[in-house]
């Protein structure tokens, strides 16, 4: 019996020297971090997201659209997440995951209207897992939750960790 | 003897027509049917008569531009001749020399049909689509101008989903950017037959715009169109604008716009400047991609209004001629490599330094003489 246990334990010991644990890994890339609010080019920049999503027709057109927009606000949200630009960055993260959700009704459009959309639902699922990739990353480094205390207005809590975990939850549905 | 040339020429350029059809490409399946695969088996045999027929496309050429010399073709001879080329090379099968046709025809599905937008979105995303059994430039987006990809939506769309019946819209599309050049050269160059005939029976002009359906023509066409209206001190930069959204080379006759409404017109300046510039810009395709033979419609028309003496009428006559050579080495070999790479560019250059010392030993023999 003891050998046996000093074979699990050996086992054991094997086991956690060689596993690593590791995040979900995506060949998917995300973009770089583009210019962040207080900026005077972030401003410009809206103005051309508002331009580019009539630039960005069709259902093949509008699904790239939403996607880039949704991996350059996650990508956005993380970089203020790390300079601890708390709600910022979570008005960002809630501006990616309005724009995911819609990247799926788009490809079922292009299905309905007889485009082969099995590309792009690769390119979606490969995407999903990548922003949980990131996601989970940051949900490391946030605090649960922040209280944000504007002057002249009342203070409002934000949960960062459940926005995490809902933008997460959100995600792992299309993968 | 001249009904004879006539005669000579249109049942060439059937035969060559008929030609046509031995280079239906394997994965076309609209003509499977006549598919013979001639051109895979008989290499040689498809070079050499290809190579024949250019050269008798040139005699033609100088039997005509002779005839018209000694006045013996009168305006409606040339009018037949022009629209008889047009009429009979329209049903020509046009992917021989380059597959650009369905690059368009791609495109154009890609926003009438499946509603996208082709500078964002490649023929390659719609998988199924049987156009990419055949479309060699599928993986790329739109690479032409605006008003190009709106003016193919009229050929596209009367083609009612018909494959055929879209690409030979997109041949009588190409026939009519043709004809309206040709109208417009001959209206620049005061209606002189010799101009106008230089131009639109040059073997040239016809293969690269009549058999492969070239859209540079079309661009060409407006800029004759502007030039036409500056003639007629109507001049505005509107067909120059068509002309620079139909493909984006003839942004580089800016200048001489700029010129013509600054100075006092002179056409003949404006042609030799629009001629030299768009003549540097073929040069320097290589740096974009590479050197087409079609490339030359840019700049031939505006060196055919210049001048007719004897040595720009043989540089128009021989540079085509070695421009339409270029795809013998593909032809012959199959396949790109540095053979034929170097067949290429010889086959350009051989001509080119002939007649840069045609050139240099008459201005000396006639400073001599």
């Amino acid at each position: 019996m003891l050998k046996f246990s000093k074979f699990l334990i050996a086992c054991l010991f094997l086991f956690l020297l060689l596993t690593k644990s590791s995040f979900a890994a995506s060949s998917y890339v995300l973009p770089y971090p583009s210019t962040m609010p207080g900026s005077i080019f972030y401003k410009i920049n809206l103005v051309k997201e508002m331009v580019l999503k009539y630039w960005y027709f069709g259902d093949f057109g509008q699904f790239t659209y939403n996607l880039k927009e949704s991996d350059k606000y996650l990508v956005e949200s993380k970089t203020l997440f790390e300079y601890q630009q708390y709600l910022l960055g979570y008005r960002a993260l809630q501006k990616s995951d309005t724009y995911f959700v819609k990247t799926l009704p788009n490809l079922n459009m292009a299905k309905t209207r007889g485009k082969d959309i099995l590309e792009n639902r690769s390119i979606l699922s490969q995407a999903a897992l990548k922003h949980i990739e990131v996601l989970s990353r940051m949900r490391a480094s946030v605090p649960s939750s922040f209280l944000w205390q504007p002057e002249k207005v009342g203070s409002t809590n934000l949960n960062l960790r459940d926005a995490i975990d809902s933008s997460i939850k959100l995600r792992t549905n299309y993968l | 003897m001249k009904k004879i040339i006539f005669l000579g020429y249109f049942i060439t350029l059937t035969l060559f027509a008929l030609f046509s059809y031995l280079f239906i490409d394997p994965n076309f399946i609209y003509l499977k049917p006549f598919y013979t695969g001639f051109f895979i088996l008989n290499r040689q045999l498809a070079t050499l008569t290809y190579t024949a027929f250019i050269v008798v496309f040139f005699l033609f050429y100088l039997s005509f531009f002779r005839l018209t010399l000694k006045n013996l073709i009168s305006k409606k001879e040339l009018l037949l001749l022009i629209v008889g080329s047009g009429l009979i090379l329209l049903f020509a099968y046009p992917a021989i020399l380059s597959f650009d046709i369905f690059n368009y025809i791609a495109t154009a599905k890609v926003t009438f049909f499946y509603h996208e937008n082709p500078y964002l979105i490649m023929p390659i995303q719609f998988a199924n689509d049987p156009m990419l059994l055949f479309t060699h430039a599928a993986n790329k987006v739109a690479l032409y101008g605006p008003l190009w990809i709106l003016i193919t939506g009229v050929p596209f769309l009367l083609g009612f989903n018909n494959f055929l019946l879209t690409l030979f819209n997109f041949k009588l599309l190409a026939l009519l950017s043709y004809l309206l050049a040709s109208f417009f050269v001959y209206k620049l160059s005061d209606k002189s037959l010799k101009v106008l005939m230089l131009f639109s029976l040059n073997p040239l002009m016809l293969v690269e715009t009549l058999v492969s359906g070239h859209n540079d023509m079309l661009m060409i066409a407006f800029v004759l169109g502007s030039f036409y209206l500056i003639k007629n001190k109507a001049g505005n930069l509107l067909l120059y604008v068509f002309s620079v959204l139909i493909k984006y080379s003839t942004i580089f006759l800016l200048p001489v716009y700029i010129y013509a409404f600054i100075k006092k017109v002179d056409l003949k300046k404006i042609f030799l400047s629009s001629a030299i510039l768009m003549l540097v810009i073929f040069f320097l395709s290589p740096i974009r991609e590479e050197l087409y033979p079609w490339y030359a419609v840019w700049f031939l028309p505006f060196l055919i209004l210049y001048s007719t003496k004897k040595e720009v009428i043989l540089f128009i006559a021989l540079f085509p001629f070695a421009l339409l050579l270029t795809y013998l080495p593909f032809m012959y070999f199959g396949f790109y490599s540095n053979i034929t790479l170097f067949s290429k560019t010889a086959i350009i250059i051989l001509p080119l330094v002939a007649w840069i010392s045609y050139a240099i030993l008459s201005k000396l023999r006639s400073k001599l003489l």
